[in-house]
């Protein structure tokens, strides 16, 4: 088991753990031995900062499929979302100020989204279907002559539905609309060709790769009309599109970990579906369960199910040592059933007792088998204690 | 920071709900509330509470306070059911000021239970 007696650690989907190489890579970029330089600075020790930097770049864009220069350096996902819609919308306000996207998009979308309904632009919040997809019909009905940017998250972080971003993205490009993917969840996990795809647009973060956290990337299709306005400004590093001195220790190891992610997709992918489809199987037979998110389009790893009839923040405690989400890792903290869950159509009892599971390359076999015995005991064990008109 | 939700009085509360199930042909009380459902059983000797049980439904705080009840209350008098106060609990678990609603609600079962069980003796000295 991966795991000391304290936890077993079924989270990924929240965050990774740095792989021990990505560690030795960013390791060589701090001390004065090693390329500490400002890869601004024009002297030797500037240069090799920005050789690592190149590196880096080339190791992202070779992951996603893209051009290095297709790419900027940000602290995460969080901004890369936040530069993409809000940066693409000022800089297409000229043409029209009508955005789309789904309520249940990352709530650093939903937010950004919502600020610039409070800036004036207004945004078409498409529900999805049962099992949290997109309907296309809905999009395409949705678009009209002002909209200038739809943004749909590639791989939802609580139930793990994958989108059908070639259908939305050729829809978008159908219609000269910008299309924006929050990726944080799929890069380096599911295959995303950027030379091929119809999309413009894509956040992604080093963290839920087994990379550093502090580090993200957005990809700005090199395309006519797709281009966002800067959110910062300062020395005009990255094209003046996001200035500010680059953490090379932090792109070195974000780099890295692509490169390993791509390396290794495939087996990685293997064990991931082996491990969600074990965890199902050793739980679907517990009475009233129910799995969020459609098995047709389910990313592996991520499993999130409900229970009817059990209080969620006492299954969370019963399952301990096993660490694993009731919602998004962002909102753990409040106990307002997910509205993800919500916009499925979960009654608050049934959203309020979600638990997601998420599983990555430490799992094995064995924690997976732990977890199931263990989440049929807690919920046993609670449905014992419930007064006998609520069990 | 994030913190523990959990003090660890709760944590061994929540571990060991030794006072869980029910009590045979004994006075017994449910409440739903809040979000919360809450079924207290008492039985009796002489006046003293000999033992007590509850089931819940309801978050940890909920769980092991209804354990705490019980652990205390069980030799006691059961005039003192009536005496009953959750602000205690709220302090020694301690149980998040945002969950008095819940607690109330233990004090609610209780209470209630109180009445049931002084009504009984009462039916029995008549």
């Amino acid at each position: 088991m991966t795991t000391s007696h304290e936890m077993l650690y079924l989270d990924y989907a929240a965050t990774t753990p740095v792989e021990p190489g990505v560690i030795d890579t960013m390791s060589q970029l701090f001390a004065f031995e090693g390329d500490f330089g400002n890869p601004s600075s024009g002297h030797v020790a500037g240069r090799r900062a920005s050789a690592r930097v190149a590196h880096a770049t080339s190791q992202l864009a070779q992951l996603l499929g893209c051009r290095e220069s297709e790419l900027v350096w940000t602290s995460g996902a969080t901004e890369s979302d936040n530069m993409a819609i809000v940066g693409a919308a000022r800089y297409r306000a000229d043409r029209g100020r009508h955005l789309i996207t789904m309520p249940i998009e990352h709530k650093a979308v939903t937010d950004a989204f919502g600020s610039l309904e409070k800036q004036g632009f207004e945004v078409t919040w498409l529900q999805p279907d049962a099992d949290g997809l997109l309907v296309l019909d809905d999009l395409e009905a949705a678009i009209r002559e002002d909209t200038q940017l739809v943004s749909i998250m590639h791989v939802n972080n609580e139930i793990g539905v994958i989108q059908d971003i070639e259908a939305i993205g050729s829809i978008c490009r159908r219609h000269d609309v910008l299309f924006h993917i929050d990726a944080a969840q799929s890069v380096g996990k599911v295959p995303l060709d950027l030379a091929t795809l119809p999309v413009d647009l894509l956040s992604t973060t080093a963290h839920k790769l087994y990379g550093p956290k502090g580090v993200g990337a957005l990809y700005i299709a090199d395309r006519p009309g797709c281009h966002v306005e800067p959110l910062i400004h300062g020395g005009g590093q990255q094209r003046g599109l996001r200035p500010g001195t680059l953490a090379v220790p932090l792109i070195a190891g974000f780099g890295h970990a692509a490169e390993i992610a791509r390396l290794h997709m495939d087996e990685n992918t293997e064990h991931l579906v082996e491990l969600r489809d074990r965890m199902w199987e050793g739980i679907r037979d517990v009475e009233g369960i129910l799995g969020n998110g459609g098995e047709d389009a389910a990313f592996p790893g991520i499993l999130n199910v409900s229970v009817a009839g059990i209080e969620g923040e006492s299954l969370l405690l019963a399952l301990e040592p096993l660490i694993v989400a009731t919602g998004s890792a962002c909102n753990s903290k409040d106990r307002e059933p997910s509205s993800v869950l919500r916009a499925l159509g979960r009654s608050d009892e049934l959203a309020q007792s979600a638990i997601r599971f998420s599983f990555g390359r430490p799992t094995t076999v064995e924690d997976v088998d732990f977890a199931a015995d263990r989440y049929r005991s807690a919920v046993a064990r609670l449905r014992e204690l419930a007064p006998r008109s609520a069990a | 920071m994030t913190s523990d939700p959990y003090g660890d009085r709760v944590r061994e509360l929540f571990a060991d709900l030794a006072h869980s199930g029910d009590l045979a042909d004994a006075p017994h009380v449910c409440v739903d509330d809040q979000g919360v459902r809450i079924a207290l059983a008492a039985s009796l000797e002489d006046g003293v509470l000999e033992a007590l049980r509850f089931r819940a439904w309801g978050c940890p705080h909920v769980l092991a306070a209804a354990e705490s009840f019980c652990r205390d209350y069980e030799g006691r008098p059961c005039s003192d059911l009536l005496e009953f106060r959750s602000a205690e609990l709220m302090q020694t678990l301690p149980v998040p000021t945002e969950k008095l609603g819940r607690i109330l609600v233990l004090e609610d079962a209780v209470r209630s239970l109180g009445q049931s069980v002084l009504h009984g003796l009462s039916g029995e000295a008549e």
